[in-house]
């Protein structure tokens, strides 16, 4: 017998739980408000209890590993925007690292400085919407309000340096898109002086909030070594204790020069991974200011003509220009063959990108490793034996984003 | 490191190092690194050598697992090779428990069969999809549209009935 209304679905099993009543099997999702997008999980309930839980994904698969294979390496980029949309510049930036790899190519010191200036506003960015929308879920309906209001600010700088609010395509193999506009620095440095003063206001609504922390204390408990086996990565392994950061242990683009915390946690908990996130927000202002005040000059792009096009005034004068003009936009560039791993700390943890060449103009496989994927296989254990409304904070703070885990 | 007669061939690629080794052996090699200190499985994957002319491959599908040692902070890439309709490789599932969903992945994506994996089902696409859609002879686009009309007269075919 099944009773069901919208996004939720209800099976009698038959057998008997450990309070005398009937196990009952619960279908949640995909379309439900707090599924984060499209997860749908088939729970087993004894009364409140949860008895098992297997989460079904797939349902937002665009197949973007196929598509990459059929684009040009340097076309390939704006798919990588698309898998976790909340982070667009960290994907990017984890691709590009791997194809300059296999090319064996450095980026001059500006475009590093700006691609963590990208890194750390989207981090901010990530963060807030995770904020914003768990908070909702666990019944704290302003701070959503307030989290939007500064995620813009991040989206307008997005749409300054790129052109583009959210899928920027900002950084490519060989350097970024554009130099940042004097507005841009300008926006950045007002950014960089007010959002420690808007962090203190989320923490104002929520760190002291007793129903807040009635929801997240205690709630969804990953042990130091489930987080180590079950390979969770970015906040869910920093919040057993561990302090594993990409940034830190494989350090890319220049942040070894940085100087910020790891923010860890022993509490292990939701609300352990609620401390993070804002601690985190704190050391992204940080290093936003460092990399703004030693902000580098020089160019933003290799001077590669094999690579990226020439300047436009060159195209006028030069023959040669021309000619590798119309050779990047015909065939594009090829890449030595070999294969690559790279991997770069985004909001959810290790996004990582495994590259194959066959030396032709067109990669053989991209395979995109994403933290949520791996994050959401940890959901089980986490959630096992709490109650079907703690599952909703405890899929809150897993940070799942289901393009990332369907890809 | 591992033993010797694993080996079969090994090398850097742009500054990661790797290892391939027989399929048959790829549980002996992943629970030798494991006890060395490899524990962490970062991700699993496959990937298709159909007309690829670099070089020449020992098979069509190569497995790729990216091993790391997260207390000396070492990466390991090993590499076995497969070849068959459909492939088989033992799955390492109990090993690395991250292993579960990559290896179903993969079933989906390249049709390499995982044996003894306790729930080998499609992860990304839906149940009743036929093919694999990442192998190299698997045309991009071409499928129909969900929701369109086409795919309603697709649904409703009397063969399908």
């Amino acid at each position: 017998m099944a009773t069901s209304t919208e996004g939720m679905s209800i099976t009698r099993t038959g057998e008997t739980g450990a309070f005398g009543g009937e196990l009952l099997t619960v279908n949640f999702g995909p379309h439900h408000p707090s599924t984060h997008g499209v997860l749908r999980l088939i729970v087993d309930l004894d009364g409140e209890q949860i008895r098992s839980i297997k989460p079904v994904i797939g349902y937002l698969h665009t197949g973007i590993e196929k598509q990459a294979e059929a684009l040009r390496w340097q076309q390939a980029v704006v798919v990588t925007d698309r898998h976790d949309y909340l982070s667009p510049p960290i994907n990017n930036l984890a691709y590009a690292l791997a194809v300059e790899k296999l090319m064996g190519v450095e980026v001059p010191p500006r475009a590093q400085a700006l691609r963590v200036i990208m890194s750390e506003l989207t981090r901010i960015s990530s963060h807030l919407v995770w904020l914003g929308t768990s908070g909702i879920e666990l019944g704290a309906m302003s701070i959503l309000m307030y989290c939007f209001r500064e995620r813009d600010t991040v989206l307008a700088m997005n749409e300054e340096i790129s052109g583009f609010r959210m899928h920027t395509s900002y950084i490519r193999p060989g350097g970024v898109m554009a130099d940042a506009t004097p507005r841009f620095l300008e926006m950045l440095d007002r950014f960089t002086r007010e959002m420690p003063l808007h962090i203190d206001e989320y923490e104002e609504l929520l760190t002291m909030n007793p129903i807040w922390r009635a929801r997240t204390i205690g709630i969804g408990r990953l042990s130091p070594e489930d987080a180590r086996v079950l390979g969770a990565s970015g906040p869910m392994i920093r919040g057993s204790g561990i302090p594993w950061d990409l940034r830190k242990t494989r350090p890319y683009s220049g942040y070894e020069s940085y100087d910020f915390e790891v923010a860890t946690s022993d509490a292990c908990d939701c609300y352990g991974r609620y401390l993070i996130r804002i601690k985190e927000m704190r050391e992204a202002v940080k290093i936003l200011r460092q990399a703004l005040d030693r902000l580098p000059d020089g160019p933003v792009n290799v001077d590669d003509r094999k690579m990226l096009p020439p300047p436009r005034e060159e195209l006028e004068t030069s023959m040669e220009a021309v000619i590798h003009h119309f050779k990047l936009f015909t065939e594009g560039y090829s890449v030595p063959p070999g294969d690559v791993y790279v991997a770069v700390e985004s909001g959810r943890g290790e996004n990582g990108c495994y590259v194959v060449s066959d030396g032709t103009h067109k990669p053989r496989r991209v395979k995109f490793r994403s933290a949520s994927f791996v994050n959401l296989q940890a959901l089980e254990r986490m959630a096992l034996n709490h109650m079907i409304a703690d599952m909703v904070a405890i899929i809150g703070t897993a940070d799942t984003v289901l393009g990332d885990v369907d890809r | 490191m591992i033993r010797q007669d694993l080996i079969v061939e090994r090398g850097v690629s742009a500054g990661d190092e790797w290892v391939t080794v027989e399929s048959g052996s790829i549980r002996d090699a992943l629970a030798e690194l494991k006890n060395e200190g490899f524990r962490l499985l970062v991700f699993l994957t496959c990937v298709d050598h159909l007309v690829d002319g670099s070089r020449t491959w020992p098979a069509r599908f190569e497995l790729v697992y990216q091993l790391r040692n997260m207390e000396t902070r070492e990466e390991l890439r090993v590499r076995t090779f497969v070849d068959g309709d459909p492939p088989h490789v033992d799955s390492v599932h109990d090993m690395f428990p991250p292993a579960n969903w990559d290896e179903r992945e993969t079933y989906d994506l390249f049709g390499v069969v995982f044996n003894d994996h306790p729930d080998l089902t499609r992860i990304l696409m839906p149940d009743d999809w036929v093919g694999h859609p990442l192998r190299r002879d698997y045309p991009v686009g071409g499928e129909v549209v969900e929701f369109s009309e086409e795919h309603e007269r697709w649904q409703t075919a009397p063969d399908r009935a």
